[in-house]
């Protein structure tokens, strides 16, 4: 296997979340009852024309141009001619020769480096309906026919499964930003497949395999992972691949052969009659930049720098906007940086798993997070009480501040108050008393524990600490 | 004559319905015009508000025909093919709806040529249709239902579409105007395509002033065909006609097209006209070149007609790829399967270079062969097929000779141009007309040289088929 250099193209299909479909007026929801976001444009009746969406084309550019793709200044559509029931018009409006972007790239972290994967290609088309097959009836849903696809197609960049995952996540978490797609696989609102082939290192690219049917990002993992085996095994045999397409069968975990390379289909392109091309003008192009952000991977760098997080902290914070949106607008309140992302990271993510809720949708409201850490920054409350008043904002829906006054739950500062706290807890302990006093320091801690239980957790355990060393004159 | 003729207007009015209906379904018995004929079906379906707004009143009240590749809701849209036997549209087409608009009311569905394939309109599934001036002949095709509808004085005008020809030359074959507009100029959103960057939508009349206003009335910009323009904006070269262009070479022509031909230049000189040659070899490339992109384009076009949605679908089938192939082969027409077959194989990967993108170069250099042209005359007239209206069956001409006879009309396909055919004298028993093309988005012209023309060449009616409605 090490003999062998891989080479891993994928081509992913994203859903653009546009509220009517790519060339008719229909709406793109799902989960509806079948056939009822149809009209005749989508069912392709006789007569009827598309019309290009402009939310679509416009989606479409924006992932281009933050791929760092060439946006073309002209782009086309062509019909590319199949057969399959559900495909209304037996031909499917797609760009081939003129795509809406080209030559761009991505950057992904692998093993700690920034790897870039070069795109050969962005380009819009429209989706297929649904077949399912009961029994011995074949049933259409033609719901999902029209919705705008924005195929990416990468140069064959990648070298290993798990590259190809990482690679699904940031292209997901990048989509996610623009608000142009949800991205979820499991779903098919993102889909993939893989171009997978293997050679002698030096000689260049393989005999390509497209495997489809990954229907999640673990799944293209899994897929290129066995499929390497397996061209890896039959190139040591001294055989040679076949140039086809396979299926991933996830129950099996292998993939299995669809169609050779000599039924492959001849689709035929040609340019769209019914569709003048697509020429963006500078207001156009101008409108790109409302739905273009920082991107993911540059927001993780610039967060990282600017707050001193650590890498673990920035990719988690950096994972979703509205998350790192409201890391931010918390630091900005006035927030300890550091602080807020070890408790956004710890503390913070227990309760809203447990809450199951995004913690910047959560009772947690900026302000109210950002006051929590004030509190704590200016010693107000203690890291135990701060623990309790979280909880307490969930329970109670209350700012933090209130909460602290309402249940008394201020740190006891007050060094008179804690040094009578202290005496009592010495006459309550002789035996520990009298054990330091010969030496031995350990029983220490106990006393101070005593000394916090006895303040209900308020009294600041440095002058508790302070204090005690002062008894017992231990400088 | 004239004296004893009913307005059209007064025919869908509840006193003159009865009688407008006997009428056309007696006359109709020998000409076979329409597959469908019901004059009260589309009542109600206009866009009230539009209606207020567009209403003209040259169009208010008068009953039309429809080709049956053009959808009027709840009428049905069969291309006269058996595949759409049972389709009933349910959407209404750009132009339906304007007209609707207007005031005018779509009465029936014509014959047709199956999917628009052919000059004759024998090639329906359903009916043969008959030239009004002559029943043994054809009308043309494959707009000949319209064409004999209005001929045979059924309806003031009818909407057809010309992908090669499909206008004009059964226009001409009866004897009637039939005006093939500028590409883009009308909306496709509705017409059932062949050749979508070739048709378009047009109409036939036997009064000039209607057609006219029909075309005003249906042109113009639409949001669900992308294809279509506002001819408003498009510049204005020229106001009127001056000088007329004629082909310096007329061979190949049959003597009663020649003599028309003839005929009319003497007419354009006698209204004052100035006449001029003009040479335009690339002529006799039109046919393969249209035929190439007409066919890879229907190949497309008409994958969709599986029987899975609508239409006519198999009894039983043993599998999708079954009812598929069983629909389609039962389904369409021989002339449809050979241009699909056709079709499918210019467009084969590798071979594009060599069959439809030369095709395309080749009605790119036509385009400029004409533009160039139209830089010396302002109108440029042709003939429109190089026989007159022949006979039915294995009398009149085959397939191969009626394609290779589309050479004068797909000019104007290729080119977007826009023609009109003109009534042509009645020699021997029928009309042989000719045409006219303009300039992109310049039918004024059409319209005026079509008015100066109208004394010297009007549209005669069919000896057996006198005008009853005007």
């Amino acid at each position: 296997m090490s003999t062998y250099k891989s080479f891993i193209g994928l081509e992913i299909h994203i859903q653009l979340n546009t509220k009517s479909k790519v060339f008719c007026s229909c709406k793109t929801s799902f989960g509806d009852e079948a056939n009822t976001n149809v009209c005749p444009v989508c069912m392709g009746y006789p007569g009827t024309l598309p019309a290009l969406n402009q939310e679509a084309i416009r989606k479409g550019y924006a992932v281009a141009k933050a791929l760092h793709c060439n946006l073309a200044e002209r782009c086309h559509f062509e019909r590319k001619n199949y057969f399959y029931p559900d495909l209304p018009k037996n031909y499917q409006i797609s760009q081939f020769a003129a795509p809406l972007g080209t030559e761009g790239w991505i950057e992904i972290d692998y093993q700690n480096q920034r790897k870039r994967i070069r795109i050969k290609e962005c380009h819009l088309e429209e989706d297929a309906g649904k077949m399912i097959h009961a029994g011995d009836m074949s049933l259409l849903d033609y719901n999902r026919t029209g919705t705008p696809l924005l195929e990416i197609v990468t140069e064959p960049d990648l070298e290993f499964g798990d590259e190809a995952e990482i690679l699904l996540h940031e292209l997901r978490r990048l989509v996610r930003y623009l608000g142009v797609c949800d991205g979820n696989m499991e779903e098919g609102s993102m889909r993939c497949d893989a171009n997978v082939s293997i050679n002698l290192a030096g000689q260049g690219l393989g005999r390509k395999v497209e495997v489809k049917n990954l229907n999640s990002s673990r799944f293209v993992r899994k897929a290129i992972v066995h499929e390497l085996e397996r061209q890896a095994q039959i190139l040591d045999k001294g055989a040679i691949v076949l140039q086809e397409t396979r299926l991933w069968n996830e129950n099996r975990d292998q993939t299995e052969t669809m169609r050779s390379k000599e039924s492959a289909h001849d689709y035929r392109y040609f340019t769209e009659p019914d569709l003048p091309p697509f020429s963006p003008d500078k207001e156009f192009l101008a409108s790109l930049d409302k739905i273009l952000t920082e991107l993911p991977l540059d927001r993780k760098d610039r967060m990282s720098k600017a707050y001193g997080l650590s890498a673990a902290q920035a990719d988690f914070i950096a994972e979703e906007r509205p998350f790192a949106d409201y890391f931010e607008q918390t630091v900005k309140l006035g927030a300890d940086a550091t602080n807020v992302a070890a408790w956004l990271c710890g503390d913070v993510q227990k309760v809203v798993n447990r809450e199951n809720v995004a913690v910047y949708e959560s009772k947690l409201s900026a302000n109210r997070f950002a006051s929590l850490i004030k509190l704590l920054d200016k010693g107000t409350i203690s890291g135990k009480i701060a623990k309790q008043v979280l909880d307490l904002v969930f329970d109670e829906d209350k700012d933090p501040e209130v909460l602290v006054k309402e249940k008394g739950l201020e740190q006891l500062t007050d060094r008179k108050t804690i040094r009578g706290l202290v005496d009592q807890v010495l006459a309550n302990n002789s035996k520990a008393v009298a054990q330091i006093r010969e030496g031995d320091q350990k029983p220490l801690g106990f006393l101070a524990g005593q000394v916090l239980k006895e303040s209900g957790g308020k009294a600041d355990p440095r002058i508790v600490q302070e204090i005690l060393t002062e008894v017992f004159s231990l400088k | 004559m004239a004296a004893q003729t009913r307005p059209w207007n007064e025919t869908l009015k509840p006193e003159g319905i009865k009688a407008y209906k006997q009428f056309v379904a007696e006359r109709d018995k020998q000409v076979a015009s329409f597959l469908e004929f019901d004059p009260l079906r589309a009542q109600g379906t206009s866009n009230e508000r539009a209606a207020v707004s567009t209403k003209s009143k040259t169009l208010e009240g008068l009953p039309f025909g429809v080709k049956d590749n053009i959808a009027v809701k709840n009428f049905h849209l069969t291309c006269g093919s058996k595949i759409l036997e049972s389709l009933v549209s349910p959407y209404n087409a750009t132009a339906i709806q304007k007209l609707l608009d207007a005031g005018a009311v779509p009465v029936g569905k014509t014959n047709m040529d199956e999917f628009g394939m052919g000059s004759s309109t024998d090639n329906s599934a359903y009916k043969t249709t008959n030239n009004p001036h002559d029943l043994t002949r054809v009308s043309g095709g494959s707009s000949g239902g319209s064409a004999a509808a209005v001929a045979a004085g059924l309806v003031p005008f009818a909407l057809g579409s010309d992908t090669g020809g499909s206008i004009r030359q059964p226009a001409s074959f009866c004897g009637v105007y039939g005006l093939k507009p500028t590409y883009g100029a009308v909306s496709r959103y509705g017409l059932v395509a062949y050749a979508s960057s070739l048709e378009v939508v047009g109409a036939l009349a036997k009064d000039i002033t209607i057609l006219e206003n029909v075309y005003e009335t249906i042109k113009g910009l639409d949001g669900r065909d992308q294809t279509s323009t506002d001819p408003n904006d498009f510049p204005l070269l020229k106001k009127e006609v001056k000088t007329v262009g004629v082909l310096a070479d007329r061979s190949g022509l049959d003597g009663m097209q020649a003599k028309s031909l003839e005929i009319s230049i003497e007419a354009l000189k006698k209204a004052g006209f100035a006449i001029k040659e003009v040479s335009l070899p690339l002529l006799d490339y039109a046919v393969p070149a249209y035929y190439t992109i007409a066919s890879a384009e229907a190949s497309a076009n008409l994958a969709r007609f599986n029987g899975i949605r609508y239409g006519n679908r198999p009894i039983y089938s043993e599998n999708p790829d079954d009812l598929v192939r069983q629909a389609r082969d039962q389904g369409f027409g021989d002339e449809v399967k050979l241009r699909i077959l056709l079709g499918t194989f210019v467009l084969r990967s590798g071979f594009q270079d060599q069959y439809y993108l030369r095709a395309q170069k080749i009605r790119t250099a036509i385009r400029n062969q004409f533009d160039r042209a139209f830089e010396d005359i302002d109108l440029l007239l042709l003939p429109v097929f190089p026989i007159p209206a022949f006979k039915h069956g294995d009398l009149g001409m085959t397939a191969f000779q009626q394609k290779l006879a589309d050479k004068y009309t797909t000019a104007a396909n290729l080119t977007g141009l826009p023609g009109l055919s003109l009534p042509g004298p009645v020699l021997e028993s029928v009309p042989v007309g000719m045409q006219f093309m303009a300039p992109a988005m310049h039918e004024h012209l059409l319209f005026q040289v079509a008015r100066a023309l109208q004394s010297s060449l009007p549209s005669a009616d069919p000896a057996a088929y006198p005008a009853v409605y005007s």
